[in-house]
């Protein structure tokens, strides 16, 4: 009994005393992007950042049931719509990083700024008997009976774009293109990494609406899988970084914010297979300027949010 | 004497409210108010409309209760008849096969469906071996129910032998003088004296299947197959976040279990169960005789489903250089392993994290259940149905949904010992989430003692807390062992209240698991799967030989 007390107080202790001088960073994935950030930014300035990393579902729960008692300083979301609402409900501090003049004025914001930013693609497996998909609409054709598979757009918010991007690019026709993927025998078997690895394994061949940085890094681990962004246009998932207005630490919040824009911290933000935020830093794929990206109004598309999931239920998975 | 009972009562009626009550109440509150995580309090029960205008809340209730009997069928069927075994016979290596049958606890749930998953779904392992694929079972409501027995029949081995163990021979012996034949003496006598441990592990199952997220979502949503805890997942996983959403999808899950809980009461209470008077008798198990190969068979091929196949599944990913090589001899690489084998790497400290908080969980959750055990089967209070009530509904509330309890209480502004943002919380949240076995387990196993144990030591002068000391905890012994192995187990791999709770910079190996799933690489999540098993057997291994070899004096009742 004893122990545990005593354990439990000096614990405790360290959590005061952790308090001084560290800063608490919340984080979407990719893996070891946020601990490889933290690490030099304390090499550089001997501030601790203590990292918490989980998909943006878990980061932003867990960011609402903190509200009366913030925790985090800085966070970093997969999903730009998060930022909006969050600025929206007055939670974010305003803060511009003299680094973010090179981001493209489109991923900045008085309030939030991109981190890096990912694309959607068809994620291939090259070992797969099937031929070299190029364009969205190819996956629906008889090559890829019962060999695709989607993330579900209620778990992956970049799915969701997709076909909020895709319905902005085609209008009815995309709808169309869904119905015949799901009569072609598509799944639609979870979030991201549960739509890529039965392609991995070869389960199925090809994934509709992969996020690209992740199956550039397996392609890199020697896995047979190739990203092929089609030519027609796919959507970007710029992912938004902000300081929350509640942190008590508002100078190494900025200071880390500075960090992660800056040659450094945006080098370290390419090693992930993402594509840099600042577009004066060369990234390990095709750019921004490389992809023919659909523009969507998150704004109109994030109030239809009900609307869109209920239809793709409708159209693919409750047929 | 009196205040020494109360003083009991206090301790384990303070504790269950702080780590379990309070918790639940925030979760409540915050279901009737969706403010209410910002302090406010406006707009109560604005919420409730998701319950009437939502058609698939029904079809999800029906589902829900469909696949969490499968699950309790499927869980007699594995786990009972071995369990008999173990209770009533000497079988060959039982100290052994109790830790292979610990094993399915210590694997993540999700990590079993992805297991399950690469070996049985089209080019999988078993397609790759044997050149055919079990794709389309795997993926069903059979498939689903499958798997989630293979990570819970354990529960019932465990309950069953134990209890079996106590209520011995001697009564079916003595119904066998009486004329019965010896399967008429088993299933009139010996089987229904350990139905409050059965009916209590059958509730834990129940409670457990229908909170179960991972396995549903991995195998079954792929048809369509949709559960209540899908949509309370689905308002927590994505964009907006609805909290409120999420704890009242949760209050209709707690109704549920309590239901059960209310049916497994009457069962447990409607008559006596008690096995153990105290009369000496001998504790003797049968010998198996010329039924030893065929029962040892048994358990090989119980253990080979539910635990070699898993496992082998787990081991042989973690040793692929690719995943898209297959299986073949080229393809064998050990380079997922150097990351976690590197001193001082965040997968040791996240094993050594998880590693100190099971042992501790382990300790706790047996002190305070065995203590609310003891009040709830022996006190005369009033309070003991709700502590008893308390005491199960962790079991029932998503373990997400709890932890957002837990940081509602512990991070509120107003709380004056912030735990919160420390690792202390994920011990607080590992208690509450794991007080139940030892609960279940121990409340089971006083029914079968008779009181009138303690009333004879009292009798010779012992006070109230010597009979508890030298008579009733003793014979409490076998099942709070069990329970605090099978804590131990679980702890030591907890996954999503160790995502919402632990502070910033700490990792579990539950966590470190995950994020390698979702963002690095399979097979360095497989192989630092691989590596906690092999400890944590390894460690409940040796326990269990330790306890062997103390002899049964202590602790075979």
């Amino acid at each position: 009994m004893f122990r545990t007390t005593a354990l439990a107080a000096s614990l405790g202790l360290i959590g005061t005393l952790a308090q001084a001088d560290t800063l608490t960073f919340y984080t979407a994935g990719p893996g070891g992007l946020a601990d490889a950030l933290a690490e030099a930014f304390q090499a550089e300035t001997g501030i601790t950042v203590n990292v918490f990393q989980g998909t943006t579902g878990q980061v932003m729960a867990r960011l609402e049931a903190e509200e009366a008692n913030p925790q985090a300083d800085v966070v970093v979301s997969a999903s730009w719509g998060s930022a909006v609402d969050m600025h929206e409900r007055g939670l974010l501090m305003e803060y511009f990083s003299p680094n973010a003049e090179n981001v493209p004025d489109f991923l900045t914001h008085s309030h939030y700024v991109a981190q890096g930013i990912s694309a959607l693609a068809i994620a291939w497996n090259t070992q797969s008997g099937t031929p070299r998909p190029s364009e969205w609409t190819d996956l629906a054709s008889a090559d890829y009976r019962d060999l695709v598979t989607m993330p579900d757009p209620a778990q992956s918010g970049s799915a969701f774009d997709l076909i909020a991007g895709l319905e902005t690019a085609m209008g009815e026709e995309a709808w169309k293109l869904l119905g015949a993927l799901a009569d072609n025998g598509m799944i639609v078997p979870g979030p991201n990494a549960a739509a890529l690895n039965p392609v991995l394994q070869g389960a199925a061949a090809a994934v509709f609406g992969a996020v690209d940085y992740i199956s550039y890094s397996r392609a890199a681990a020697g896995e047979t899988v190739e990203v092929i962004v089609p030519e027609s246009g796919t959507v970007i998932a710029p992912r938004p970084m902000f300081i929350l207005e509640s942190t008590t630490n508002a100078d190494a919040a900025k200071a880390f914010v500075d960090f992660v824009l800056s040659d450094a911290g945006q080098a370290l933000v390419a090693e992930t297979w993402m594509m840099p935020a600042r577009a004066d830093v060369e990234g390990l794929r095709p750019g921004i300027n490389d992809l023919n990206v659909i523009e969507v109004d998150e704004d109109a598309v994030s109030a239809r949010r009900d609307e869109i999931i209920a239809r793709f239920n409708e159209t693919v998975t409750n047929r | 004497m009196l205040r020494a009972q109360s003083l009991l009562t206090t301790l384990a009626a303070t504790a269950l409210i702080l780590l379990v009550g309070l918790p639940v109440l925030f979760i409540l509150l915050q279901a009737v108010f969706p403010e209410f995580a910002r302090g406010s309090f406006a707009g109560p029960f604005s919420k409730l409309v998701i319950l009437t205008e939502n058609d698939r809340l029904m079809m999800q209730a029906r589902n829900t209760l469909l696949l969490a009997f499968s699950v309790m069928i499927g869980c007699l069927i594995f786990g009972l008849p071995i369990g008999i075994l173990r209770g009533l016979f000497h079988v060959p290596g039982a100290r052994v096969w109790d830790v292979v049958f610990l094993i399915p606890f210590l694997i993540p749930p999700f990590i079993a469906a992805i297991a399950w998953m690469m070996t049985l779904q089209p080019r999988g392992y078993l397609f790759q071996l044997l050149g055919f694929d079990m794709g389309r079972f795997l993926f069903s409501f059979a498939g689903v129910a499958f798997v989630m027995t293979l990570n819970l029949f354990p529960l019932v081995y465990f309950a069953v032998s134990r209890a079996l163990e106590m209520v011995g021979g001697r009564f079916a012996s003595a119904a066998r003088v009486h004329g019965a034949l010896p399967l008429q003496a088993f299933f009139l006598i010996t089987l229904p004296l350990s139905i409050p441990a059965i009916a209590a592990s059958l509730l834990i199952v129940f409670a457990m299947s229908i909170e179960e997220f991972g396995t549903p979502a991995a195998l079954a949503s792929r048809t369509g197959f949709e559960v209540l805890v899908t949509g309370i997942y689905t308002r927590l996983s994505d964009w907006p976040i609805d909290l409120s959403g999420a704890a009242l999808g949760s209050v209709m899950l707690m109704a549920m279990v309590l239901a059960a809980f209310t049916l497994q009461n009457w069962i447990a209470t409607r008559r006596s169960y008690i096995s153990q008077t105290g009369k000496p008798a001998d504790l003797e198990k049968a010998d198996l005789g010329r039924w030893r190969w065929p029962v040892l068979g048994l358990f090989a091929l119980v253990a080979l489903i539910g635990v070699v196949i898993p496992l082998a599944a787990i081991a042989v990913t973690s040793f692929m250089g690719t995943i898209s090589g297959g299986l073949s001899w080229s393809n064998l690489d050990l380079r997922h392993y150097e990351p976690i084998f590197q001193s001082g790497s965040r997968a040791w400290q996240a094993l050594i994290t998880s590693g100190w908080l099971a042992v501790l969980t382990a300790f706790a959750t047996a002190a305070i259940g065995g203590l609310v055990a003891y009040i709830v089967v022996r006190g005369t209070g009033r309070g003991r149905s709700v502590m008893d009530g308390l005491s199960v509904l962790p079991n029932a509330i998503p373990a997400i949904v709890l932890a957002v309890g837990i940081i509602l209480f512990w991070n509120s502004p107003y709380q004056p010992i912030s735990l919160y943002g420390t690792a202390a919380i994920l011990l607080v949240a590992y208690i509450g989430i794991l007080l139940p076995y030892p609960i279940r387990y121990a409340v089971a196993r006083l029914r079968q003692i008779s009181g009138s144990l303690d009333d004879a030591a009292r009798v010779a002068g012992a006070g109230q807390m010597q009979a508890l000391r030298h008579v009733t905890l003793p014979l409490m012994a076998p099942s709070l062992i069990a329970a605090m192995m099978l804590v131990f187990a679980i702890a030591s791999r907890e996954l999503v209240a160790s995502i919402m709770l632990a502070p910033a910079g700490m990792r579990t190996v539950g966590t470190f698991v995950f994020s390698q799933f979702e963002q690095g690489s399979v097979q360095t999540g497989m192989a630092m799967s691989m590596i906690a098993i092999t400890i944590t057997s390894g460690i409940l291994l040796a326990v269990n030989l330790w306890l062997a070899r103390q002899g049964s004096s202590a602790f075979s009742g």
